[in-house]
């Protein structure tokens, strides 16, 4: 037939075709920087929306902001605090003054001495102009200078989570010469910290050099820091799996099977100082009463939403989290409340007036995929008390707004975690002074939390928290679901790495690559 | 010619003008806005501070004072100023487009290579096992979602192979084996959907134009196959081909937006995507009609294309 090609012209033909395959085939191997380098590369799929440590209230930028600033105070990740920029320091006996004696010859990025007027400066302007940060330092009413190399914190009343405050995500002092010459911190970086940064693309990476003057010796190890975003997770393990990345920080804990195993990677697994849980709004409708927010409680059975979540690499928590071992309940104490009874959950609807059940909404973040995956574990088990929980996917932006709005029934929520309880609570669940994200209130409660922040004694201040969290345990502002394991990986000549149960990158700063 | 190039710019000035208002009204019906996403979560925000932030970027004012605005600097050349990164817009799309031209480019380069030769064994081997396969094969390669094959092409290089693309982006001047290498996963997935679309297209019109008298003449008259298929056929075949080639173009530099996040590269997909979920309206916006701008001239070079190709049309 004319119509046939011959098998030559059909290899003519397509020869190109298959050429331009085999290119890519012969450069195939051809891989990222080095392993044995000075450079080390980490992932993880968030970019910060800003970097300014006294404006933007992300943990995205509160992750990177160890990395080019200091604080006072900083914890360890056994949650204890060591001294920073600060040497030591002393409180008052009315309790009312905190005097610092901060650290000579640390310079910052530009060569300029670190004073305490920087100190001043900095919360000074936290004060002014940042309301989340504000709201961690309200009770502090000035800072003033002693000298150059000392620093006082005034308080209004006694104010026992100020250290916790200064070792917090808004702890972080900048310079008064950075402010002046960039204008706000957003997209540059002026701190004392160990590295600088040199550049950054949006959406891409930054990269920063290691700081020469560092006043801590001998660190940082590395002479060049990439930190990349790689937005889907599978990424990152493909990347960790070919050693294209030194280090990744992984955030759907399913993914920790996929990488335990390997050979050329070092898994890292710890309790996180943040938690999950489900937010209930307590002025719509059912929810108002107190007898159906137990009713959830009881439904829910959390062990179960956990499995589902976080692939069971978590815990079970009360109110004050593992890492936040001090201030910790006994374990019998809140795991009588998570013990899923679906008969007492019943009965307690009926009480309400709600035998026959009702409808509510609850939000979920679709690029949150504990959410995603948490959510109808939880819809599945309110079905069984008579509770049409519906799912509503909402973009972040949106979220944002509903949720300063306090536009929700219920949402799914997920939390960086805070050291001291004044600081995880009293913002959260005050009825009048906090934020009041639940729109409840429970003047126990209110007492409780303003007693906390007043008492200075910290047999006493136990006492009064442990009161609070079985207060809170019974009123169910929300639902505590879990504590998703922390977990990171590095290839195998990474040394040195820490993870902090914050999730914040201090653990970058002693990081250092064996060479092959 | 210059009377229809001169009409056809006139339509493309009206279509950008419309397209305009939709993409600046568009993003404002979406709720949120760059303050909210400024505060973030967590924050405690007196309704002045919000207040203050709105009016910093202009959003206490009415929608039509907004896009006279914008629409004014975009007369000047100015594509504006990026909320979230204080870079001038235009400078962020010099940046990215290099990335999505050349991604675009070996994606197109790959659907030609693989279509074409396809269509053209698959019109001439007509319902044989040859044919039978490259129209399977097409129908999945349109049937399969570009994110799909990207992450399982990811997954599986790299549990079985321990191979991946590179994750540090380089371009082609600095380091062209590597560029190629990072290049070649992408260009392939973001290609195949288009390859499949050309085979069909290809081998419908190769059908068609072997049916006809002049090719049957050339057999009779002794040519040889090769000669008849190549020359005779496929030329006259061209036409519709190069308007499908042209429609992808326009589609891949649309799909660059899922292909560009899936293997992470730096190209204007993922900045449009990004700026979407920051609201950073100028940047959105721009970007978009930037695109649209890009778009609209790869279609007129295919239309003037066909006069070249085929003499007989004369606009």
């Amino acid at each position: 037939m004319s119509r046939n090609l011959t098998r030559r012209d059909f290899l003519t033909t397509t020869g190109l075709a298959l050429g331009a395959l085999g290119v890519g085939g012969r450069v195939a191997h051809a891989q990222g920087p080095t392993k044995g380098g000075s450079t080390l590369i980490t992932a993880q799929t968030t970019e910060a929306t800003g970097l300014d440590p006294q404006l933007v209230p992300a943990l995205s930028r509160s992750r990177r902001s160890p990395l080019t600033y200091n604080q006072l105070v900083r914890f360890e990740p056994d949650m204890t605090p060591v001294p920073e920029l600060a040497e030591s320091w002393q409180i008052s006996p009315d309790g009312l003054t905190w005097t610092f004696k901060l650290r000579q010859g640390v310079k910052f990025h530009d060569g300029q001495e670190f004073t305490s007027a920087d100190v001043k400066f900095s919360f000074d302007r936290l004060l002014e102009k940042s309301q989340s940060g504000k709201s961690d330092f309200s009770a502090v009413d000035k800072v003033e200078p002693v000298g150059k190399y000392g620093v006082k914190f005034v308080t209004k009343e006694p104010f026992a989570a100020l250290v916790a405050a200064l070792g917090g995500f808004w702890g972080f002092i900048v310079s008064e010469a950075g402010v002046k010459k960039y204008g706000d911190l957003n997209k540059n970086a002026l701190g004392t910290g160990p590295f600088i940064l040199e550049d950054w693309k949006v959406e891409q990476q930054m990269v920063f050099k290691r700081n020469p003057n560092y006043w801590k010796k001998g660190v940082p190890h590395v002479d060049e820091l990439i930190v990349r975003v790689i937005p889907d997770e599978a990424n990152i393990v493909a990347a960790l799996r070919t050693g294209q990345i030194h280090h990744g920080f992984i955030e759907d804990n399913k993914n920790y099977n996929l990488l335990k195993d390997e050979k050329s990677l070092t898994g890292y697994r710890s309790s996180r100082l943040g938690y999950d849980y489900l937010n209930i709004s307590a002025n719509r409708g059912p929810l108002k009463d107190v007898r159906v927010r137990q009713a959830i409680s009881w439904a829910v059975d959390r062990s179960q939403v956990m499995r589902v979540a976080t692939a069971g690499f978590g815990r079970l928590t009360a109110p004050c989290t593992a890492p936040m071992k001090q201030w910790q309940l006994p374990e019998e104490q809140w795991m009588k409340y998570y013990k899923p009874d679906v008969d007492k959950a019943k009965k307690l609807m009926a009480e309400a007036g709600q035998a026959s059940g009702f409808t509510v909404k609850c939000m979920v973040i679709p690029t949150f995929p504990t959410m995603v995956s948490g959510a109808p574990v939880i819809a599945a088990q309110l079905k069984r008390i008579g509770i049409n929980m519906e799912i509503e996917n909402v973009e972040y932006a949106v979220w944002i707004k509903r949720w300063q709005a306090h536009d929700f029934d219920m949402t799914m929520n997920s939390t960086p975690g805070y050291a001291d309880p004044d600081v995880a609570f009293f913002r959260a669940l005050h009825s009048t002074k906090g934020q009041n994200w639940n729109s409840w209130s429970v003047p126990a409660v209110d007492a409780l939390l303003e007693e906390g922040r007043r008492t200075m004694d910290q047999k006493k201040r136990k006492e009064i928290y442990d009161r609070l969290q079985l207060a809170i345990l019974e009123n169910v502002p929300h639902l505590w679901l879990y504590s998703a394991d922390l977990i990171d990986f590095t290839q195998t000549t990474v040394k040195g790495f820490r993870q902090h149960p914050t999730a914040l990158l201090y653990g970058l700063e002693g990081a250092a690559i064996e060479k092959a | 010619m210059g009377r229809y190039v001169v009409v056809r710019l006139y339509s493309m000035a009206m279509t950008l003008l419309g397209l305009s208002v939709l993409v600046f009204l568009m993003l404002r019906l979406v709720p949120g806005t760059v303050v909210e996403q400024l505060i973030g979560a967590d924050a405690v925000v007196s309704p002045a501070m919000v207040a203050e932030l709105k009016r910093f970027f202009g959003l206490d004012q009415p929608w039509w004072r907004q896009y006279a605005a914008w629409v004014g600097g975009l007369a000047h050349g100015d594509l504006g100023t990026s909320w979230r990164t204080g870079k001038p817009v235009i400078a962020l799309i010099a940046e990215r487009l290099p990335v999505t031209i050349e991604l675009t480019a070996f994606a197109i380069g790959f659907a030609l290579l693989l279509g074409i030769p396809a269509g053209i064994v698959s019109a001439t081997q007509r319902d044989r096992a040859v044919d039978n396969v490259t129209r399977v094969g097409a129908l999945l390669g349109l049937s399969v979602p570009v994110f799909w094959q990207g992450t399982m092409l990811i997954l599986f290089l790299s549990i079985y192979l321990r191979w991946m693309p590179p994750v540090m982006w380089v371009d082609f001047l600095t380091d062209p084996r590597r560029n190629l290498t990072i290049m070649l996963l992408p260009a392939f997935c973001l290609g195949t959907a288009s390859a499949a679309n050309i085979a069909r297209t290809t081998r419908a019109c190769m059908l068609d134009v072997l049916g006809s008298e002049y090719i049957r003449t050339a057999a009779a008259k002794g040519l040889r196959p090769r000669l008849v298929v190549l020359k005779h056929a496929l030329r006259n075949a061209l036409i519709p081909i190069i308007t499908i080639v042209g429609l992808q173009i326009g589609i891949l530099l649309g799909g660059t937006v899922v292909v560009e996040e899936v293997f992470t590269l730096p190209g204007i997909g993922r900045l449009v995507l990004w700026s979407i979920y920051q609201r950073d309206y100028p940047l959105t916006q721009s970007t978009i009609l930037f695109v649209a701008v890009m778009f609209m001239s790869v279609n007129l070079a295919v239309d003037l294309l066909y006069a070249y190709l085929d003499p007989r049309i004369r606009y």
